[in-house]
């Protein structure tokens, strides 16, 4: 699962070009957007194709994402149960 | 401020190439915008403001180098050559084929080719409300004594870079813009080229002028792409723009808003509109006849509200049924005969600016 | 009108009001990164910026260091920003991003305008204030002379003037917050601060 949540947090760098930021920087259980990472509602959008191209996964309803994109934990678990 | 006079230069949209074509256009209730075949990065049909008549591979280009013409054939070549007038360009993407070179150069060199200018032109790219603030930009540079008018340009093409772009934010219409209804589902892109001359004296080759009393803008200092959920740009810019013009909400007859159609940004004008007691003044957005064409926007918007002043014509406001925004502001449904004396053009646009200008045919 | 406070940066330096300031590189971070680590700044929006952006991020936060930026709200200050490259350094990203990546992509879509790093320093302040964003071919400090005096006769008590450029690997940053108090600027002094 840690493996996991380490290729997951690479490829949300990825996708939202956050470049400057390692996996290191970014917590488990901490909150993606608003106060955490800082991430908004285009950001949404970006998790949105990350979870389709990546794990073929599709969002249809955007206040799903709310849920789901809370954190890494919470995305991880997501696309476990998911896939 | 001394009394600046502001001129059609020219023209070109879907709807035609002249001032008269557009005239003769709205009056008609034409919409420039058509359902675009395999426009979308999944081959969707979007609905856009594309000109059909373009023919070479470079549409930027074609654009501009048209404009330049019309207005050597509406005003002569030597206004453009004289040491006293600017040129201003109003553009977001300009010529986005070109990348990874400048996307700027051929601006510069298809003026200085076709209108050989004495002084170099002014490139202004701040997004949506670019051409508002080019306008503005002029009377800026007409408060001194080194120019005697300055000729504002708008331009932008069709390109999938700003289609994909849109459409990437979910932001585009899948049906011809609905400014303000209530069923509005967001932009349609569009791609146009205007020109206003801004002057100090009227122009001698053009019959019609209205003036210009003032213009600003403000940042909603809130989100880089989302409108302010209180229009607070909006407001200030168009407070600041009422003071600088000497002019109070209930002397304008018309506003030229901005109007994306997108959900967020009408409700946003129209929370603005309440707060600046501005909701019983007829009002359109332009959107719905020629797309949203990001710089070129505020200068043929000018120029549409220019057509609307010279008629004493309202035009209706096209896409629109029912109020769709909380605070309703006074749509225009059916092209009405009235007095149009004095306009407001406001726009907004991504980094959260804000941009607002006044015209009056009388002071 | 006098300069308050000015910063240039690059990859070469950092100047501030025309001294030197040492930055300890730090190998494998990016040069603006460094920056913002040494400056113990916590702004994680800052990840998310694309290079204009984050370089006018930097230099308004060292610009405060020196200036009372905090007394100025509202709508006393004009931003005047121009460059010579647009936004084209993420423009090509994002063209990649439906070309070669398989999806266009919104969040560098939202940086492909120059202005967007005026609408950052916007709501970093919380400014108001008017704005507006030139392409110029060079930096041109007689031009920026002549839109400060526009924005200050207009009612601006500061404008926030910046020349900043991301192309090609060849980035760069100069903020210049000048006041409408007495005094004067020469093009010379400008263009010195700029070429530090």
């Amino acid at each position: 699962m840690s493996d996991f949540k380490e290729t997951l947090k690479s490829q949300i760098i990825e996708q939202l070009n956050l470049e400057d930021l390692t996996p290191g920087d970014i917590q488990d259980d901490a909150p993606l957007f608003g106060e955490g990472l800082g991430l908004d509602s285009i950001d949404a959008l970006e998790f949105i194709v990350l979870l389709e191209q990546n794990y073929g996964i599709k969002i249809a309803d955007p206040n799903e994402g709310k849920e789901i994109f809370q954190s890494v934990n919470s995305l991880a678990a997501y696309i476990q149960k998911n896939q | 401020m001394k009394q600046l006079f502001v001129t059609y230069g020219g023209m070109i949209t879907p709807l035609g190439s002249t001032i008269d074509a557009h005239t003769r256009a709205l009056k008609n209730g034409q919409s420039g915008v058509t359902v675009v075949e395999n426009s979308g990065f999944n081959q969707e049909n979007w609905p856009l403001g594309k000109i059909t008549t373009l023919h070479t591979e470079n549409r930027y280009q074609e654009l501009l180098s048209n404009l330049c013409d019309a207005l050597i054939q509406n005003h002569g070549a030597p206004l453009f050559a004289s040491s006293k007038t600017l040129i201003i360009v109003s553009s977001t993407k300009a010529d986005i084929d070109a990348l990874p070179n400048d996307t700027f150069a051929s601006t510069r060199s298809i003026i200085e080719t076709k209108l050989a200018p004495k002084n170099k032109p002014i490139i202004i790219s701040n997004a949506c409300i670019s051409g508002v603030i080019a306008i503005n930009t002029a009377a800026d540079y007409l408060s001194t004594d080194e120019y005697d008018q300055c000729v504002v340009m708008g331009i932008d093409a069709l390109s999938d870079f700003v289609v994909f772009g849109f459409q990437s934010l979910f932001a585009l219409s899948d049906v011809p813009s609905q400014p303000f209804d209530k069923n509005r589902k967001g932009i349609c892109i569009g791609e146009a080229a205007g020109a206003v001359i801004v002057s100090k004296a009227p122009i001698a080759t053009s019959a019609f002028s209205v003036r210009y009393l003032g213009g600003s803008s403000s940042n909603d200092a809130n989100h880089i792409s989302g409108p302010s959920r209180t229009g607070e740009g909006l407001f200030r810019s168009v407070t600041n723009t009422f003071k600088r013009s000497g002019i109070s909400p209930d002397q304008i007859d018309y506003i030229s808003a901005h109007g994306t159609g997108t959900l967020y940004n009408d409700e946003m004008e129209s929370i603005a509109f309440d707060r600046l007691q501005l909701t019983a003044v007829p009002l359109n957005s332009w959107k719905g006849y020629f797309g949203h064409t990001l710089g070129a926007a505020g200068i043929i918007e000018v120029l549409a509200s220019m057509i609307t002043m010279e008629n004493d014509l309202l035009f209706k406001s096209i896409g629109f049924e029912e109020t769709g925004t909380s605070c309703p502001l006074n749509v225009i449904k059916e092209n009405t005969a009235q007095k149009v004396n004095t306009v407001l053009k406001t726009a907004s646009g991504f980094g959260g600016g804000n941009a607002s200008l006044i015209l009056s045919k009388e002071v | 009108m006098k300069i308050v406070a000015s910063v240039k940066l690059s990859p070469a330096g950092m100047f501030v009001n025309g001294n030197e300031r040492k930055i300890a590189g730090v190998a494998e971070e990016s040069w603006t990164k460094t920056i913002y680590s040494e400056l113990g700044l916590n702004y994680p929006k800052f990840y998310k910026m694309d290079p204009l952006a984050k370089m006018a991020f930097l230099g308004i936060n060292i610009l405060q260091e020196s200036a009372e930026l905090a007394e100025m709200e509202t709508e006393e200050v004009a931003l005047i920003f121009a460059n010579s490259s647009s936004s084209q350094a993420t423009d090509l990203k994002f063209i990649e991003s439906y070309d070669e990546r398989g999806n266009p992509s919104p969040s560098l879509f939202v940086y492909t305008l120059p202005n967007i790093l005026t609408g950052e320093l916007a709501i970093f302040k919380k400014w108001y204030g008017e704005n507006v964003f030139f392409i110029n071919e060079n930096f041109d400090a007689s031009f920026f002379l002549d839109q400060i005096n526009f924005y200050l006769r207009k009612g601006a008590n500061k404008c926030l003037c910046g020349w900043v450029n991301a192309m090609d690997d060849a980035e760069e940053c100069f903020l210049f917050l000048v006041s409408a108090e007495d005094g004067t600027i020469t093009t010379e002094e400008l263009t010195t601060l700029y070429k530090q």
